[in-house]
């Protein structure tokens, strides 16, 4: 029987409390041992004596004396000089609005799940365990390896942090940009993991979930950081869509072949709120423009209402302007000037391009197949869509690529 | 918290008689870096190229020596400092400065800190 005072409790402010107590002992094993401890106790004692009028406390209250009582039983165990114990929270401490009593504990702890030292294969699993509160298990299975290989790779982070001193701090000005990237690109590895499986289904819509909740956590400790609000809405964008991402046989739907009547419409207008504040902000970073990709398809209301390529070919000489010269911009540019001046055109682009530089990327293959097989092409199209399905592309697309290969042979026409 | 930053560079860099303005250049901007440093630098030395080491070597409880590094690699290791900060980001704020002739590795190791005094 679940205790569901408890687990809203935990869900609402576990991680802050966790948080909390990492920042304040310098601990993160000593941190969660302690939490752990404080839920056993509550899963006990609140159906018994009915739930506090401040869950949140209790719990801070309750892990911090379980951290100090592990402390203690540790300094005997090693005979090192005592210390003197760390201050215990006062009532106002206690009584204070939660917000402010931990605002930037947790970012704190972003910053040391996610710094350089961190070994880059446990910097998201850490984040997601700190931070939000998963599972082992949990995220185990949202990264595809086994539990025991997860737990090893935690705890050896975690004793890295330990052993070579990272501090609980926030990084300094000369290290921000860069610690920050650091950071934005570990939620953004791990919200991928939770967007390979395009189903959402089952265990991983709930860890979207934890991926929606950390961005808007940091979006709201870094309300100046254009980058950081961008991924806020990103996720947004890409959380909305997922309903329509699929079709009933299980194929992979193309962006503009999603119906927007089955978008989420509140996520995208939370993520409009974002991208308006990014605009505001004048963000230029790779981010902002992503989030301003997202955004234009996600404003189209119908599949009655034309697609917006004339915008999004615009948004790619854009970023190829202020983000620089990058291929997969070029590639992605020519799917967008194929829709808009033709499938010659964004062939004769394609064909510019640096082949040897794309043979094992899957997409170039990809978009290559599809404009030989628009301007009639057959026999080449045949092979680029035998290149990318060599690579190994993910089930949903392999599907696809299969039909359109299939289709190929037998003449069908396609309905683009 | 005391740290070694251990310096890797390829040496063929520098001249085998260590001489000559390259050399020259490098050793003046370590010494400006030991005045930056201060009372954080307990120590480090520069060393003698690769081609000056010799190795001892245990392996199964039999001792051989041979002439050489530990191993050979593109990057050798070249010199270090003994530095006490107070935190991880603050060894590697300084290992950034660590003077280099061209391009090298500054790997930051804790050391195993003393036994507190009884």
């Amino acid at each position: 029987m679940t205790n569901t005072a408890l687990d809203r409790a935990v869900r609402a402010a576990g991680a802050r409390v966790a948080a909390a107590l990492a920042a304040r002992y310098r601990d993160l094993d000593l941190a969660e041992d302690g939490f752990a401890e404080a839920c056993a106790r509550a899963a006990e004692v609140w159906p018994r004596d009915g739930t506090p009028d401040d869950p949140t406390a209790w719990l801070y209250r309750t892990a911090d004396r379980a951290v100090l009582d592990a402390l203690r039983r540790r300094r005997t165990r090693t005979r090192l000089i005592p210390e003197p114990p760390p201050p215990e929270p006062t009532v106002e401490d206690l009584m204070a609005d939660d917000n402010a009593l931990i605002p930037d504990e947790r970012l704190r702890l972003i910053f040391v799940c996610c710094h350089p030292a961190v070994a880059p294969d446990a910097r998201a699993a850490l984040t997601l365990r700190l931070v939000c509160g998963l599972s082992t298990l949990e995220i185990a299975r949202a990264f595809l390896v086994s539990e025991p290989t997860l737990a090893q790779r935690l705890t050896r982070a975690k004793r890295k942090i330990a052993e070579a001193g990272v501090p609980f701090e926030i990084p300094g000005p000369d290290d921000w940009p860069a610690r920050l990237d650091a950071v934005l690109t570990t939620l953004e590895i791990a919200y991928a993991k939770a967007h390979e499986d395009a189903a959402g289904t089952g265990r991983h819509a709930g860890y979207a979930a934890e991926m929606l909740e950390l961005t808007r956590v940091l979006a709201e400790l870094l309300p100046q950081e254009p980058e950081a609000l961008a991924l806020a809405a990103i996720v947004r964008y890409a959380e909305a869509r997922r309903p329509a991402r699929l079709d009933q046989d299980g194929l992979m739907v193309s962006l503009s072949d999603q119906d927007p009547a089955r978008w989420h419409r509140p996520l995208i207008e939370a993520a409009h709120a974002y991208l308006r504040q990014v605009a505001m902000l004048d963000g230029s970073g790779r981010r902002c423009w992503q989030a301003a990709l997202h955004g234009t398809w996600c404003a189209r209301r119908s599949l009655d209402e034309p697609a917006p390529w004339s915008r999004v070919l615009a948004l790619y000489d854009d970023a190829l302007l202020t983000l620089g010269e990058d291929p997969v911009l070029r590639l992605n540019r020519a799917v967008a000037l194929a829709e808009v001046d033709g499938p010659q055109a964004a062939l004769d682009q394609i064909l510019r391009l640096d082949a040897d530089r794309f043979d094992g990327f899957g997409p170039y293959h990809a978009v290559l197949a599809d404009l030989l097989r628009r301007t009639g092409r057959i026999d080449q199209a045949r092979a680029a869509y035998t290149r990318v399905l060599a690579l190994g592309p993910a089930p949903a697309e392999r599907r696809w690529l299969e039909r359109r290969l299939a289709a190929l042979g037998n003449g069908a026409i396609l309905s683009r | 918290m005391l740290y070694a930053l251990l310096i890797y560079e390829d040496e063929s860099v520098y001249p085998a008689d260590r001489s000559g303005p390259v050399v020259d250049a490098i050793r003046a901007r370590h010494m400006a870096f030991i005045q930056e440093l201060g009372p954080r630098r307990l120590g480090g030395n520069g060393l003698k190229g690769t081609a000056t080491a010799t190795s001892v070597r245990t392996d199964k409880g039999a001792v051989s020596i041979h002439d050489g590094p530990f191993a050979e690699t593109k990057e050798q290791l070249g010199g270090f400092y003994l530095i006490d900060v107070p935190d991880l980001d603050a060894a590697l704020a300084l290992a950034r400065r660590v003077p280099l002739a061209k391009d090298g590795t500054i790997e930051v190791r804790p050391v195993i800190a003393p036994p507190p005094a009884a």
